[in-house]
């Protein structure tokens, strides 16, 4: 078995297949045969790994498996973490919330109700699983993954916002829900939002950490894997929010002198419908509600009567009740508030308070009596 | 496409495979393949643009040599007043009708102003000027006209630096494309640490910056003097890593095909002085604008007011190359300045450095010059990077007002990204030595292969981490 000796071979086959036919008298023509080849493979693929190919696809192997190790290493470690929004969400996802009383919605939610004060008073457990920068799509999917994994709530307490008929045009934040894209709800409301880059952050390691944690949360994630967790700044959810009020509302009057609006999209009113018959149908007892608004704002919404017929129209369609504070004692009042949309953490205390005695009420109304068996709260005074 | 793409990610290592899988005869039809579909990436018929550039200039250059006397110079005219046409139409047609209009409202004509609102090609002034230089280059008889077109269009779309250079002479790159490149271990690696550090460049540090800096120089007075400050500081690092970390990838990826583009940038903040600084930053445009425009011009061998005029006109010309807005147009001459005012002061300088007992190439004289053609540079990018002139001037007015130390971070910038982007500067900086006295390349290279790789490893990981991908064109790219 020789080749003409016309025909160019590579060299190190050539080497293979003449060491190979040089071997053939002791082993066998077909044994020598299969030698040869063996050799002339080896010979071919040193020549391969002499050229560097190999060591170049090795680093770049390695490399790979970096990304797909740090990729589990992050994620392992936010779901390690126990305190806020990465903590919130591990506790729903891990069903250690199992809240009678749920308070849902966007940062109006996180930061104006305080679970310890509605729980001390209506004696029921409460947590707030409201999320920054959110619409009522993804609020809804939180909640419906809230549902999976958790006993069903007595009462959904559901926090209504100008901009509730908007859908979600830009995730905020898309780091704090990467850990948990394997939960079908959420993934599938991030990916109708923007299919282009979901998939990628699903599929791809470290592409959405990479790309999309502009925060750099993901460096939570190492800390996460050795029990180390940031301060708590969230309670049972709610997140207050310590600062003052700032000239950000002038310069905003400034700069929109009519006002503005907000749309009220068919597919948002459609969310806020399935919103409730997911509620109607796990038996839960929902109430809108529209928590305090900085007076002067309420102004400038120009199309504010028209969101409040449809919140209306919802709640008579479907038997909800809608609580609005839009009048609240103090919505005219900065030192409780931190900006036109969000109350500070006194002004969430005294709202939470409040609150917490209509509830007692509407609990009472629903003959409850477990409810009422919590002392009655005392209100703080109210500084001026 | 962009460098810092997932699309590039998949593109570079299967145009590398199939370039070395290929026989030498289908590599070029291969590297033209890949660079049409790397520039049609961005606006798709935009490369009829370039198509058509492409095709007046390789017949320019074949006219050019087959002819003598005055139909040479037609041939050049032609071939460069065409190529330019097309930069005006799409760089400069609204800047000029405008600034038409507005001439004209001066003296009472009430025009109403024409604007075309067409998007720049990408690189567009980048291939023009590539092209132009080839031209010139043919007609002095420097440079044989090349008979291949696919080899002249390959020159001209080459992927690596078709967006934004270096502006290749055609003496250096186009004979490359005839030459058979082999694998080459020890040359592909070096090409892809290339990559690797001007990804760093690119992603870690002037991306990161550049969230500050695009805060700040979007409402300048809503910032302290010290957030101003900074900004620029930080502009400075900014557009140096961000062009250098480009043409530090386009090299490597020249490098990984087998090919060598010329050096861009040698430390430029290194400078002694204005006139070291374009010898350093930028250098092939410099050193174009000073073989096609400075010594035409006359140079400096024509007397004090023809040199003068020839650099005035020079640095003018190149800050109106840089963008259609007078920023850059008074960017550009107040280098001219600067560089004017270098020489004429030289002399009182040296007499000062002498009387404080400093003498040439002393350390504090060193770091004093170092310092002021720092300080300079950075006066001037501020020029660059304003909206407009006036936001220029109220920085530059505003950098000592209200410092407040409390009041350092942005919107965008939260404080956390502080150490990030300081470390990476930091990095950016040791890195820098390499040529110097702590080549860390070699250092690393001689360590044994695990200790090496996990260096090397960790390096990429650093980059993928702190790297900030999302709205991260280059700036070079818009010129």
């Amino acid at each position: 078995m020789s080749l003409p000796s016309s025909i160019d071979k590579p060299s190190g086959l050539r080497q293979g297949v003449e060491a190979g036919a040089a071997a053939a008298p002791l082993t066998g023509v077909n044994q020598a045969g299969s030698a040869a080849m063996h050799i002339a493979l080896t010979a071919s693929w040193r020549r391969v790994a002499g050229s560097g190919i190999l060591r170049i696809a090795c680093f770049f192997g390695l490399i790979i498996l970096l990304v797909y190790g740090l990729n589990a290493a992050i994620n392992s470690g936010l779901r390690s973490l126990t305190t806020n929004q990465f903590g919130v969400f591990n506790r729903m996802v891990g069903g250690t919330i199992n809240a009678d009383i749920l308070i849902t919605g966007s940062s109006r939610a996180l930061s104006h109700y305080d679970p310890r004060i509605i729980e001390s008073t209506t004696g029921l457990p409460t947590f707030n699983l409201g999320l920054n920068g959110s619409q009522t799509d993804l609020q809804l999917a939180v909640l419906k993954t809230y549902l999976k994994h958790n006993r069903k709530p007595r009462i959904v307490l559901h926090n209504l916002d100008a901009f509730s008929f908007v859908m979600t045009r830009e995730v905020y934040d898309p780091a704090q829900y990467m850990p948990y894209l394997g939960e079908n709800d959420i993934y599938d409301t991030l990916h109708h939002v923007n299919p282009k880059v979901w998939w990628k952050c699903k599929y791809l390691p470290l592409y959405g950490y990479a790309v999309h944690d502009m925060r750099l949360d993901w460096m939570l994630g190492p800390l996460g894997l050795v029990g180390w967790s940031p301060r708590q700044v969230f309670f049972q959810g709610f997140n207050p929010r310590v600062g003052r009020w700032t000239e950000d509302f002038a310069s905003f009057k400034a700069a929109n002198p009519d006002g503005v609006s907000f749309e009220i999209q068919p597919a948002g009113v459609q969310v806020m419908r399935e919103l409730i018959q997911v509620c109607q149908q796990n038996g839960i007892r929902l109430i809108f509600v529209y928590s305090p608004e900085y007076r002067e704002m309420q102004a400038l919404t120009r199309n504010r009567a028209a969101i409040f017929n449809e919140f209306h129209e919802l709640s008579q369609d479907y038997s909800v009740s809608l609580w609005d504070f839009s009048n609240w004692d103090h919505a005219g009042e900065i030192e409780y508030f931190r900006n036109s949309q969000h109350l500070n953490a006194e002004g969430a205390e005294l709202f939470s308070t409040d609150l917490a005695h209509r509830l007692v009420e509407e609990l009472a109304q629903l003959s409850q009596p477990a409810a009422l068996n919590a002392p009655p709260p005392s209100r703080p005074p109210v500084k001026k | 496409m962009l460098f810092n793409s997932l699309a590039f990610a998949i593109f570079f290592p299967l145009v590398v495979v199939l370039y070395y899988s290929l026989p030498q005869p289908r590599r070029l039809a291969l590297l033209l393949l890949a660079s049409c579909a790397f520039y049609m990436a961005f606006i798709p018929a935009y490369i009829l643009i370039l198509f058509v550039t492409i095709t007046i200039d390789y017949i320019a250059g074949i006219y050019l040599e087959r002819s003598t006397g005055p139909a040479r110079r037609i041939w050049l005219v032609g071939s460069i007043v065409s190529t330019c046409a097309v930069l005006f139409v799409f760089k400069y047609f609204d800047f000029f009708t405008g600034n038409f209009v507005a001439l004209a409202g001066l003296i009472g004509w009430h025009l109403s102003p024409v604007v075309a609102h067409i998007i720049l090609p990408i690189g567009l002034s980048f291939h023009t000027f590539q092209s132009l230089s080839y031209v010139v280059e043919v007609y002095r008889g420097k440079q044989r006209a090349e008979p291949g077109f696919m080899t002249y269009a390959t020159y001209v779309m080459f992927f690596p630096q078709l967006v934004a250079g270096p502006i290749e002479r055609p003496q250096n790159l186009l004979h490359q494309f005839s030459e058979k490149h082999e694998f080459d271990h020890a040359r592909i690696t070096a090409g892809l640490k290339r990559m690797a550090w001007g990804f760093f460049k690119k992603l870690v540090v002037a991306d990161r910056l550049a969230l500050y800096v695009n805060d700040v120089y979007a409402a300048p007075r809503n910032f302290s003097g010290l957030q101003l400050t900074l900004a620029t500081l930080f502009f400075a690092y900014q557009i140096y890593c961000d062009f250098s970390g480009y043409t530090d990838i386009a090299l490597g990826a020249a490098q990984v095909l087998g090919f060598k583009l010329m050096e861009n940038f040698r430390t430029p903040y290194y400078s002694l002085s204005i006139g070291e600084f374009w010898h350093r930053w930028h250098i092939s445009l410099s050193t174009w604008f000073r073989d096609y425009v400075y010594i035409p011009l006359g140079g400096s061998r024509s007397g004090l007011r023809r040199w003068l005029l020839a650099v005035m006109i020079t640095f003018t010309i190149s800050g109106l190359w840089h963008g259609a807005n007078w920023t850059y147009v008074v960017w550009g001459a107040l280098n001219g300045v600067y560089l004017l005012l270098g020489v004429a002061t030289k002399n009182i300088r040296d007499r000062m450095f002498a009387a404080i007992g400093l003498p040439v190439g002393s350390l504090p004289r060193r770091a004093i010059m170092l310092a002021t053609t720092f300080g300079l540079t950075c006066a001037a990018w501020v020029v660059f990077r304003a909206k407009n002139l006036t936001d220029a001037s109220y920085v530059l007015t505003h950098f000592a007002s209200g410092w407040n130390l409390h009041q350092i971070g942005t919107e965008q910038f939260l404080l956390r990204q502080m150490p990030i982007a300081l470390a990476a500067i930091l990095v950016l900086e040791v890195g820098q030595l390499w040529p110097g006295k702590f080549p860390v390349p070699s250092i690393v290279g001689r360590l044994p292969l695990a200790p090496r790789w996990a260096l090397y490893a960790s390096f990429v990981m650093a980059v993928l981490m702190f790297g900030v991908y999302r709205n991260t064109q280059f700036i070079y790219f818009q010129f």
